[in-house]
């Protein structure tokens, strides 16, 4: 009862794992990542920035292109939002506030004493990833697991009016994890199938690499003279004869018995008189050319 | 057959599963902390790199002016300081060439700047540890070395805590909580002690080697005939604690020392030749008032429990020397000269 239920839980679990592999897999296609954009941006300061908790995601593979038009110089960089918070810290900039998939920022603007930010951003050590361009910039990195924001700044005195932006966001590999998600599903599936059916997934035969499937029964019948005929198993079903189990094994050990070993040879030394002297090996070697073998069974042979 | 093909299947369905379900996408709580560790492994290579380029560079050129991208506070007025008494002697320093022998990082986490990293960095050399600090006070500034204590290769270095992202643990300068006193206590309590002796048994600390040895230049001071001699001593805001395995605190603690000398017309007062005090005040003090401050570096170790607080390194120097003047040590004021004392040289009268 227990096994059953449990069968039919992993068969269950299975297909859903099955389905949410396949779905995956289908989804984000073979690049592993859906694609959205390129938006126009409304920002009228030279930063636009994430605040701080709106990246929330860790190990997912992100993708971001700006562009600005009349080929103006642009930077984007995602890094730690300790850092990112203190570089726009007093700076005018625009912030996203909320952003929700596949593209709904929410936008407000932040006044501040300085127009942009201090130093090239280019410069900086810490950015995770960075890009800087003329008329666009872009990233491709994964999210780290921790808390991260990203930033877009003019360079020199312009600003980022007329921004477009272009977002892909999947899993690095997410087309294949699908598919691997979906192959565990199968996995679980058969497995769940195994356990409903009662039967041990490995049995004795199996550990010992005799699979009881492959094994051949052949039903004999062996007549009064003695001569074998081979039956089908609804023969023997029809006629009700008695079956005896022959294991094919014990015939085998039969065969392989091993042979007698052979009797050693006999000498026997016959006197004038006709009398029989029983002699050793070591006795008749002594005597050496001087005695005649002879095979008393060679000798029979050819009487 | 189909039974086996089935646990095959299932064995590699997991296997494979497994490996490619590694690194899965996942969502922070949206009320976690932001915290940042101060510099990866690779950043303080980098630091430390940079570090001894610009200090070589310095060196070779006998001009302190490129220390101020690595360097600031105490440790840049120190080495000012013995930069400037180079050029005066025209005696080279020497280059750091060998290999950067860093034993030990630890790098807090901060939810703002200013970021601090502490670095324990053998001088097999000189045969000391150095018990660096570097900071980096925006996210658009360079890291710069703040402190420099100096200890015996053989001064046991007290195991730092660590959170449970396995970075260092910092304390409050104001927190005392399972302590004797908190840094700020001890660094106030250390100033107390050096300038009045008779404070030792209420201050709290404990009579280490660093008071001692700044007890007989001070007396060696004002044994000097005819001469009227004072010290004191103040200590400055302190910002780098660490906490340590025993529930105690590392802190780095800068001390700021006024040696003030009053000489009659009859008495002069030099100090050796090649020494930075006499690099200062080339000749001497005689019928005035001269006044000699210096910065003091000390690594305070302030045990978990009641016990007293000790210091395990310290470095210093002269930083200014002024003739004539009363006016108050402050900290803008002071325009650095001078070189890394120990010991300090003892004046003499004639």
């Amino acid at each position: 009862m227990l096994r059953t239920i449990a069968g039919w839980a992993l068969t269950v679990l299975g297909l859903l794992c099955a389905l949410l592999g396949l779905s995956m897999a289908v989804v984000l296609g073979p690049d592993g990542r859906r694609t959205t954009g390129p938006h126009t941006v409304d920002v009228d300061s030279s930063v636009l920035v994430t605040a701080p908790r709106v990246i929330t995601w860790g190990d997912v593979k992100v993708d971001v292109l700006v562009e600005v038009p009349a080929k103006k110089p642009v930077f984007i960089g995602l890094g730690n939002t300790v850092d990112v918070e203190n570089l726009v810290a007093n700076v005018q900039r625009t912030e996203v506030t909320k952003f929700e998939t596949p593209w709904k920022p929410t936008l407000k603007a932040h006044d501040g004493e300085q127009p942009t930010v201090r130093g090239a951003p280019t410069a900086l050590d810490w950015w995770i990833a960075d890009s800087a361009g003329l008329g666009g910039a872009s990233i491709s990195t994964t999210l780290p697991d921790e808390p991260t924001s990203i930033a877009v700044v003019a360079i020199g005195a312009s600003s980022l009016s007329g921004l477009k932006v272009t977002l892909a966001y999947g899993i690095a590999g997410g087309f294949f994890k699908g598919l691997g998600l979906a192959f565990v599903g199968a996995g679980l599936f058969l497995g769940g199938r195994i356990l409903r059916r009662g039967e041990s997934p490995l049995e004795e035969g199996d550990l010992r690499g005799n699979d009881e499937d492959d094994e051949e029964v052949v039903y004999v019948y062996v007549d009064d003279d003695g001569v074998e005929h081979v039956l089908t198993e609804d023969e023997i079903d029809d006629a009700q004869f008695e079956v005896i189990v022959e294991d094919e094994d014990e015939d085998e050990d039969e065969d392989e018995d091993e042979p007698e070993p052979e009797p050693e040879p006999r000498y026997v030394w016959i006197d004038d008189d006709g009398v029989e002297h029983e002699m050793t090996q070591a006795e008749l070697d002594e005597l050496g050319d001087d005695v005649e073998i002879v095979d008393d069974e060679q000798e029979g042979d050819r009487s | 057959m189909t039974r086996r093909l089935a646990v095959v299947v299932s064995a590699a369905a997991l296997v494979v599963g497994l490996a490619s379900g590694c690194a899965v996408p996942n969502r922070r709580a949206a009320d976690g902390p932001i915290l940042k560790a101060a510099a990866t492994q690779a950043q303080v290579t980098d630091i430390y790199a940079n570090y001894r380029e610009v200090r070589n560079a310095a060196v070779e050129l006998l001009d302190p002016k490129p220390l101020s991208t690595v360097e600031t506070g105490a440790v840049l007025a120190v080495d000012t300081g013995a930069f400037a008494v180079s050029q005066k002697l025209r005696r080279a320093g020497q280059e750091d060439t060998g290999p950067i022998d860093v034993a030990r990082v630890e790098t807090p986490r901060f939810g703002k700047y200013p970021l601090w990293l502490f670095a324990v960095v053998r001088d097999s050399n000189r045969k000391v540890q150095q018990l660096q600090i570097f900071e980096r006070t925006s996210a658009v500034d360079p890291w710069l070395l703040v402190a420099t204590p100096e200890a015996l290769t053989s001064t046991k270095i007290p195991g730092i805590r660590h959170d449970g992202s396995g970075h260092a643990m910092t304390v409050k300068p104001t927190s005392g909580t399972g302590m004797a006193m908190s840094a700020q206590e001890a660094a106030d309590a250390y100033a107390r002690v050096l300038t009045d002796a008779s404070a030792l048994t209420d201050a709290g600390v404990a009579e280490d080697a660093f008071i001692r040895q700044m007890r007989e230049i001070a007396a060696s001071n004002a044994a000097l005939d005819g001469v009227t001699f004072a010290q004191t001593w103040a200590a400055e805001k302190v910002e780098h604690v660490l906490r340590t395995s025993d529930g105690g605190a590392l802190a780095f603690i800068t001390l700021l020392r006024k040696d003030e000398y009053v000489v009659p017309l009859d008495r002069k007062i030099t100090w050796p030749a090649g020494s930075p005090q006499q690099a200062l005040l080339e000749d001497g003090i005689q019928g005035t008032k001269g006044n000699l401050n210096y910065y003091h570096q000390i690594v305070v170790h302030i045990p978990g429990g009641t016990a007293k607080p000790r210091t395990i390194g310290q470095f210093g120097g002269v930083v200014q020397g002024e003739i004539g003047l009363d006016q108050a040590v402050d900290d803008d004021s002071l325009k650095p000269t001078p070189t890394p004392t120990r010991p300090t040289p003892t004046p003499t009268t004639k």
